[in-house]
């Protein structure tokens, strides 16, 4: 026994157990409860443990449901896009063209420090009727009667989202990009590339691991999120999330808000999927 | 006398103090943030010489949700649309009436609204009411054009709020669309009314989920109408913004009541817990509330009490009449709750 303990796989599974056994009743065990829940059927205020398929039968042949995924899907597809767009210049200057890499890895986490229910209250003061935006651009002389389509929309979403989980695109490609070894570059250059085939076929081939970790970090937890459509997103930007917690709220309803939540999983999981299997393929096929 | 030995007679004090009497702390609220105010339960204060303890909650729903899954209190405030639900889960004690000092001075329209006394229980101590109605900017909109139709009417598209909440929503849609009964439709009235929700949905700027919302919106102007609380009239009152509720029973106004239950898993004795009940129905705390936030109290006496002018401002001045004319908030049933729910979910998205 003291001989397995000491040999390697012995060392990685002592380890390995705390976070393993964290993850198994935190996140396996929950899981399990949910997935029991979906089976099960809510009367009044009382739950009817009989096991039937009738909460996915209603989740499959309502519109309304099908309708808010894709339209969540495609919120954070839209978020994940803008997001790394905005974050691969912002990772790439601190990869190669500054000094200073602390200071500005430490600036862009600065938004961190404050509550993200406060930096969604600061996007709805500067996108309001009569906030940040409007005030400046009426006093500016720009506009006459203060714009209504910046806030309470999915775009006021798309934007609040992508500037909240902006630092967890740039950290994973500026990981990817300080990784990439600058002779490869240098060599690139010898052998004829212009700076721009330079980045198309060596320095994007190569950060394709940093993106898809990026994409799939923004992507899977805000498909879910619940507090920004809430807060941003009025009377056209409802989630899949806000079904979800009326089900668990209002509704009183946990086996139906059960069934919707593990769908939601499951389209996140394919999507996500998917969108690895395209990426890398085509990353392969760039190089 | 030496300073040890004053010392001293202030700890045998305080010992002896805590010994007659429970702790005051000891007695936990499950309520609405904002109604730790001291001036709500002044007798409780002097006799246990400090508050109880109070845990929030956001909606009544969220509080049923918590108390479900074994969150435990002492008292909490619901509203009495939510006690069939509460008394169905078993969640709450019934009053002893005859424990209660204030309980023959409290308004009979208001200990009648349903909910309070099931299958002759009483269940409830109303503590505060007060309306739902349509507030509007009178700089923007006159009082006789004014209806709950107008918040269809395409020429306010964008400029309208109602509240992300099924049950309310309904109300006012029964009101607009004269249903007979807002706890009972029949399947014709419901569709008249999901067809009036569905009518308002383009009009809509945003479901407002915290009444502060509201208020801003229609103080900057964003909104120029909005179904809310008597709570925000009263904002805007105070901020000088020219927005009133529309108060004509012919055009639609609910009351809402909210009040004190005695929860089940109460651990307090009995006599703390109708201490705060007695000290929270008095006619003293009715008129604080009445004069300080502007919210009608169920007990009688309090609007003798409490200045004319204030009650006539904030829109409690002529009380019989409105009860006779508005809608009450009472508990619907539970499969037409149900389908309520989904079906403004559904026009909420669009369908």
């Amino acid at each position: 026994m003291a001989g397995v303990l000491r040999s390697d796989t012995g060392k990685g599974l002592i380890l390995s157990a705390p976070a393993t056994l964290y993850v198994g009743l935190l996140v396996a065990v929950p899981l399990c409860i949910l997935v029991a829940y979906s089976f099960w059927t809510q009367t009044y205020v009382e739950i009817d443990r009989t096991l039937t398929w009738a909460n996915y039968q209603e989740a499959f042949t309502d519109p309304l449901v099908r309708h808010l995924i894709i339209r969540s899907v495609a919120i954070a597809g839209a978020v994940t896009l803008a997001t790394v767009c905005l974050a691969y210049p912002v990772a790439y200057f601190i990869a190669f063209r500054t000094k200073k890499k602390t200071l500005w890895l430490l600036l862009i986490t600065i938004p961190f420090w404050s509550s993200y229910l406060l930096r969604v209250f600061s996007w709805k003061l500067i996108l309001g009727f009569n906030g940040v935006m409007n005030s400046a651009l009426i006093s500016l002389g720009l506009i006459q009667e203060p714009l209504t389509f910046l806030l309470y929309n999915e775009f006021a979403v798309v934007l609040t989202l992508a500037h909240a989980w902006a630092p967890f695109a740039i950290l994973p490609i500026y990981v990817s990009l300080q990784k990439i070894d600058r002779s490869l570059l240098e060599a690139a250059t010898d052998l004829g590339c212009s700076k721009l085939e330079r980045f198309v076929r060596v320095t994007l081939p190569l950060t394709v691991p940093g993106i898809i970790a990026a994409c799939l970090i923004i992507f899977i937890p805000t498909v879910g999120d619940y507090v920004t459509p809430a807060l941003v997103g009025g009377s056209q930007g409802k989630m899949v999330a806000n079904l979800i917690q009326v089900q668990f709220g209002a509704a009183n309803n946990w086996p139906l808000g059960a069934t919707l939540s593990l769908l939601a999983m499951l389209s996140v999981a394919c999507v996500a999927i998917l969108f690895v299997v395209a990426v890398t393929a085509l990353g392969r096929r760039i190089r | 006398m030496t300073k040890t030995s004053s010392l001293m007679a202030a700890v045998v004090a305080t010992f002896a103090a805590s010994q007659a009497l429970a702790n005051a702390a000891d007695l936990t609220v499950f309520d609405w943030s904002g109604y730790e105010d001291q001036g709500f339960f002044g007798d409780y204060v002097e006799k246990y010489g400090g508050p109880p303890s109070y845990t929030y909650f956001g909606s009544v729903d969220e509080a049923f949700t918590k108390l479900q899954s074994g969150f435990e209190a002492d008292l909490a405030h619901p509203c009495t649309d939510a006690l069939r639900k509460w008394v169905a889960a078993d969640m709450i004690n019934p009053i002893d009436t005859s424990k209660l000092e204030n309980w023959d001075k409290l308004m009979p329209k208001i200990k009648e609204v349903d909910g309070i006394t099931i299958d002759g229980q009483t269940y409830m101590v109303p503590f505060e009411w007060g309306n739902t109605g349509l507030i509007y900017r009178t700089d923007m909109i006159s009082a006789d054009d004014v209806s709950l139709q107008l918040l269809a009417n395409p020429a306010y598209q964008g400029k309208v709020a109602i509240p992300d909440a099924a049950s309310s929503a309904f109300a006012m849609a029964a009101l607009a669309t004269g249903a007979s009964s807002y706890t009972d439709m029949s399947d014709e009235e419901f569709q008249k009314a999901a067809d009036y929700l569905r009518a308002i949905h383009p009009n809509v700027r945003f479901y407002w989920s915290d009444a502060g919302q509201l208020d801003q919106a229609i103080a900057s102007g964003e909104v120029t109408m909005g179904w809310g609380w008597n709570q925000s009239e009263l904002n805007l009152i105070w901020n000088e913004t020219p927005a009133v509720m529309m108060r004509d029973v012919d055009k639609g106004i609910a009351t809402w009541v909210c009040g004190y239950v005695h929860l089940k898993s109460a651990k307090q004795s009995d006599e703390q817990v109708y201490d705060m009940l007695n000290a929270l129905s008095s006619a003293a705390s009715g008129k604080y509330i009445i004069e300080s936030w502007g919210y009608a109290h169920a007990n009688e006496d309090a609007f003798a009490q409490a200045d004319p002018e204030l009650i006539d401002t904030y829109g409690f001045s002529d009380v019989d009449s409105f009860f006779e004319g508005s809608l009450f908030f009472d508990a619907v049933n539970p499969e037409l709750e149900s389908k309520m729910l989904k079906e403004f979910e559904r026009i909420k998205a669009g369908f």
